[in-house]
């Protein structure tokens, strides 16, 4: 089922991105490996196509090349079509020695004739980076339903820091106040997806076209003409997170080992699609023991791995103990090492009979490739 | 030329509803993965998989054979199924060589100068290319790899008795007092041209059961062409019967074995469901056994392998078993010396199968059909057969 609804994912949205660290130096926001065999992108992208949207724009800002071997040509998410499915969108118009855009807008600005080409009369804007499984069909009907000439998705559960993060505050008249980087959590936090009207949309692009400065969705579209527009959140009631840091991405990753947390992610109904790679079955050997972890395929396990989560690949040697750990795809850990809150990126080696940890709030974070 | 329409009638119920080739197989893969993974790491890009039996599930798989990159412009994978002429002609296939022939027009198509017809249920990795290498060095017609048996083992093979230059000047059928241990494994390797001509003539003759090995390949040594075999001494495996496909399931559990799945120099290439990782849960325990994607284990498993989204509740038993997509195993129960096919589900305290010898050839392994609901507290004997029509839970 096609929808008359349009999505745009924008992939690097830079103002945490530098809190990741290693993690990001790398690749974008949006392809972080995230539990055990994703990227982050691979949430939204499977929540458009499970809601048939069919044509959708990736947004692309700085260090895509990671994301582009992951994405290729979308046809994971079954959006690899002959008419509309997947459009990478470089930087298309950025002015010289602009640097990134500033927001949103400005960076559909820089798209050149994007948005003014969009066929559909709807248009969905989400990062690319939020760890949810939502029903976006339900979203678009509360859109139509409501009259809105906004649709923010919002959550009662907070997850993002306040500091960075855009909150939405009912009033007494039914509408509400946006607040933007408090100190403390208030009202309901935004999820960094909306759903507009095309002509909204291209109203506001047009707007930065000839205003330096009006570029961003939340400051210059939003804040400044709350009484003049209705804005209707969207509630969310089920598992989301944004990742601001490296000790939320520990967080968010380790609360995967709940069932409940990994029963809304993982739902049969709306499957996370992501890269194929056809690998083999994990071995366990005679010697492991694991417990309470999530294990991806071609793994070869031979030591102990407590409350740990294994991407793809990853080989514990003999007498290894790794707890609390997570180790991206490739990694390896040499026999008698022991590792305790390690967040190892793909590729990483551990030699035979280490002992390196870092602790709950501060995970020991080890760069992609490195040998330590 | 992929032979994939056999009804695998020996499998019982895991081949009820699904060609041979179809059936699941070493946590990931199917039986036709071994041969189309071969031909793809043999640099070969036009394969033509013959089906017959239930083919459906076997189509759905292969789909238009992306995961084998095989989705070629010029080439690629086709399934070939029975059709008919006009008038009243045309007919299923009659048998291994005529399905050929009946796709002369298929293979015409792409021109080629040699032809392998392979075997759609064996498991095996091979490199073709060594294999062509022989047959052309030798001007051969045809070309047939052959394993080194015992003698004992030479009666149950079709045996090819060759010359000191591994030319071959007879062919017996599981012979009584065999000549030679080359036991041929069904993979050949043809002439084009040849094997076009003698396709025909084999048609022509209505007494013929059109079988490569009981008309095409006697019929080629008795014309006196040059017919090689090529010795192979990697992995191979016939996976006809319960125990040989129970045997093959434990064999490819070695992750250093001949059929080793992590060999990155002989990646197998398979149709993946997209499915997130395993959970390992807290009161499992695992030894010698594979997990794949989507499972959820709280119990102890040993010397099995598991496939995709398995459950495996608290308490319950999996020992020696080959558990295949979807199949819940509740709490309490025990599944051993066994064969659960996909969606299977054993009830709580339900115990399926009993310890055998490991190496005993005769040993029982029980088998249990696709979707079949064992009741719980139900006992299933050592070597039983469930179908899917024949529900279990008879105390």
């Amino acid at each position: 089922m096609l929808t008359n609804l349009h999505a745009i994912i924008f992939t690097n949205r830079s103002n945490y991105e530098s809190n990741l660290n290693e993690l990001t130096a790398v690749r974008s926001m949006s392809s972080v490996p995230y539990g055990g065999r994703y990227r982050l992108i691979d949430f939204m992208l499977s929540n458009v196509t499970n809601a048939g949207i069919a044509d959708v724009g990736l947004v692309l800002q700085e260090n895509y090349q990671s994301l582009l071997d992951h994405v290729e040509s979308g046809k994971d998410w079954d959006l690899a079509r002959k008419r509309g499915g997947l459009r990478l969108l470089p930087p298309f118009s950025q002015k010289p020695g602009s640097g990134n855009p500033r927001g949103r807008v400005e960076a559909l600005a820089n798209l050149g004739g994007y948005v003014a080409d969009i066929k559909q009369e709807y248009v969905l804007l989400a990062d690319g980076d939020v760890v949810i499984n939502i029903d976006l069909d339900k979203v678009f009907e509360a859109h139509l339903a409501s009259g809105a000439d906004v649709t923010p998705v919002c959550t009662k559960h907070y997850t993002g820091e306040p500091n960075c993060t855009v909150y939405y505050v009912p009033k007494e008249d039914g509408k509400y106040d946006i607040v933007h980087g408090p100190d403390e959590a208030v009202g309901m936090e935004d999820l960094n997806i909306y759903i507009m009207s095309k002509e909204f949309l291209l109203k506001q692009v047009k707007e930065c076209a000839t205003h330096s400065n009006y570029y961003s969705m939340i400051k210059h579209v939003l804040m400044p003409n709350l009484d003049k527009l209705k804005i209707v959140p969207y509630v969310f009631d089920g598992y989301a997170s944004r990742i601001t840091s490296v000790a939320s991405y520990f967080h968010c990753s380790m609360e995967l080992l709940k069932p409940q947390v990994l029963g809304d992610l993982f739902t049969p109904d709306r499957p996370v699609f992501s890269k194929d790679r056809t690998d083999p079955s994990t071995y366990y050997s005679p010697e492991s023991s694991v417990k309470n972890s999530i294990v991806s395929d071609g793994c070869i396990i031979e030591g102990v791995v407590e409350n740990s989560i294994l991407f793809r690949n990853v080989k514990i040697g003999k007498g290894c103990v790794v707890k609390n750990c997570i180790l991206m795809k490739d990694v390896e850990v040499g026999d008698n090492a022991t590792i305790n809150y390690v967040i190892a990126d793909k590729n990483v080696s551990v030699s035979a009979n280490s002992n390196l940890g870092g602790a709950e709030s501060y995970p020991l974070l080890i760069g992609k490739g490195s040998k330590v | 030329m992929l032979l994939a329409g056999g009804q695998g009638s020996r499998l019982y119920a895991l081949t009820q509803n699904v060609a041979k080739p179809a059936v699941p197989f070493g946590g990931k893969y199917r039986i036709i993965d071994f041969p189309l993974s071969n031909c793809v790491n043999s640099g070969v890009d036009t394969v033509g998989v013959l089906t017959q039996y239930q083919p459906l599930e076997l189509n759905v798989y292969l789909g238009n054979g992306e995961p084998w990159d095989l989705d070629r412009a010029n080439g690629g994978l086709h399934s070939l199924a029975p059709y008919t002429l006009a008038g009243d002609a045309g007919s299923w296939y009659k048998g291994t060589a005529n399905a050929i022939y009946q796709n002369i027009g298929f293979i015409d198509q792409y021109d080629p100068e040699y032809v392998f017809v392979l075997s759609g249920d064996n498991i095996s990795k091979m490199d073709y290319r060594e294999m062509l290498k022989v047959h052309k060095k030798n001007n051969a017609a045809a070309t047939i790899s052959v394993l080194t048996v015992t003698m004992e083992e030479a009666k149950r093979f079709g045996i090819m008795n060759v010359r000191d230059d591994d030319s071959i000047y007879e062919f017996e059928e599981k012979p009584a007092h065999p000549k030679s241990n080359l036991a041929s494994m069904g993979v050949y390797c043809f002439t084009w041209s040849k094997l076009r001509q003698y396709l025909v003539e084999d048609e022509a003759d209505p007494t013929s059961s059109n079988d490569f090995g009981k008309n095409i390949i006697p019929n080629m040594l008795n014309a006196g062409e040059t017919m090689m075999v090529y010795r192979f001494d990697g992995y191979w495996k016939d996976v006809g019967t319960i125990n040989s496909l129970w045997d093959a399931n434990m064999d490819i559990l070695a992750p250093d074995g001949d059929l080793s799945v992590y060999d990155q120099k002989w990646p197998l290439w398979a149709r993946n469901p997209i499915r997130p990782p395993h959970l390992i849960q807290e009161h499992a325990s695992i030894n010698h056994s594979f997990i794949s994607s989507g499972c959820v284990i709280d119990g102890d498993i040993e010397h099995s392998i598991i496939s995709d989204s398995v459950e495996v509740g608290h308490g319950a038993i999996v020992r020696y078993s080959v558990v295949m997509p979807g199949a819940k195993i509740l709490p309490g129960a025990t599944v051993e010396y066994a064969i659960l096919a996909e969606d299977v589900v054993v009830g709580a305290g339900a115990h399926v199968g009993s310890d055998q010898v490991y190496d005993d050839p005769n040993k029982k392994v029980a088998v249990v059909g696709k979707g079949v609901e064992i009741a719980a507290g139900a006992e299933i004997e050592a070597g039983a057969m469930l179908y899917p029509e024949k529900k279990g839970g008879d105390k």
